[in-house]
């Protein structure tokens, strides 16, 4: 359940540490984001000397949350943070590499490079 | 389709129940229903709450080394579909149930009789020496049928010095 103001951890190697959300891509008047939405986020906090800088908007796409999430076969998973990708506007991740747990259904939503990229899929 | 263990209380966790929660290093916890999931979360010790598997099996209350543990043992490859492989195993799966309830409830059995052995020991007793409250003196003196049966026990003269001081 993420929304404007939500502060997310950043699962790549793009440069950015932290995020902020700004606005949830969906319908004009979408409240919250789950696991496989694209988010508008601000950066926050970054690594020195990347491409990536603090107060850059970008376009973030949610690969863990808090809130859990419900799968069609019963079973219930909740990560322990926040966590996004970066993203082009294509949906291709700005990283080379992923860290932590991604889940399942981004591989439905055609994020199939993330999955690639990611250590676990669970 | 799997049947897991919850990482609390080690019940059967069976598809579509519980919650599972994966940490940052990508280490699944399976629980069987809010209330071990909410321990969990309040950091409490599975092995030092009374009511879990954990804490039975490190105390001694239910039995920890048996042979038929070994045919709950996880495995991941996984066997291709076979009728009379599936019949049999389902079979095997009610009469393995059977023994493993019965050596659970001798183990606990067995656990349990010292302390029945001293709790009827402690009966007889009571019953031996207040039993003037269950019938008057003098009918027992006329009756000596209604006295229950003395035990005859070797007793040290040393032994009985000791015990007098306990019986006032």
């Amino acid at each position: 359940m993420i929304q404007p103001q939500t502060h997310l951890n950043v699962a790549d190697n793009s440069g950015a540490r932290e995020l902020m959300c700004i606005r949830v891509i969906g319908a004009s008047n979408r409240r919250y984001a789950h696991i496989g939405d694209v988010i508008v986020a601000v950066i926050k906090e970054a690594v020195p000397n990347t491409p990536l800088e603090r107060s850059e908007v970008i376009k973030a796409e949610i690969v863990r949350t808090r809130k859990e999430l419900k799968r069609d076969n019963g079973m219930i998973i909740r990560y322990d943070d926040n966590v996004a990708v970066i993203i082009d506007q294509e949906g291709n991740p700005k990283g080379t590499r992923i860290f932590g747990a991604i889940a399942r259904e981004l591989r439905q939503l055609n994020f199939t490079k993330i999955v690639s990229l990611a250590p676990e899929v669970l | 389709m799997r049947l897991e263990k919850c990482w609390f209380c080690s019940s059967t966790v069976y598809p579509g129940h519980g919650i599972q929660f994966v940490r940052n290093d990508a280490k699944i916890f399976r629980f069987c229903k809010s209330k071990c999931h909410k321990n969990f979360k309040m950091k409490r010790n599975p092995r030092k709450v009374k009511w879990t598997k954990a804490y039975r099996r490190l105390h001694g209350k239910d039995m920890t080394q048996d042979s038929t543990f070994e045919f709950e043992r996880k495995r991941n490859r996984p066997e291709r579909y076979d009728r009379n492989l599936a019949e049999n195993t389902l079979k095997a799966i009610k009469k393995i149930d059977k023994i493993i309830s019965d050596r659970a409830s001798d183990h606990i059995k067995n656990r349990l009789k010292t302390g029945k052995v001293q709790r009827q020991k402690e009966a007889r007793k009571q019953l031996e020496l207040g039993i003037h409250l269950v019938k008057a003196p003098l009918a027992l003196a006329q009756d000596s049928s209604l006295c229950l049966p003395k035990i005859k026990v070797n007793v040290s003269q040393a032994q009985t010095e000791e015990n007098q001081p306990m019986e006032d």
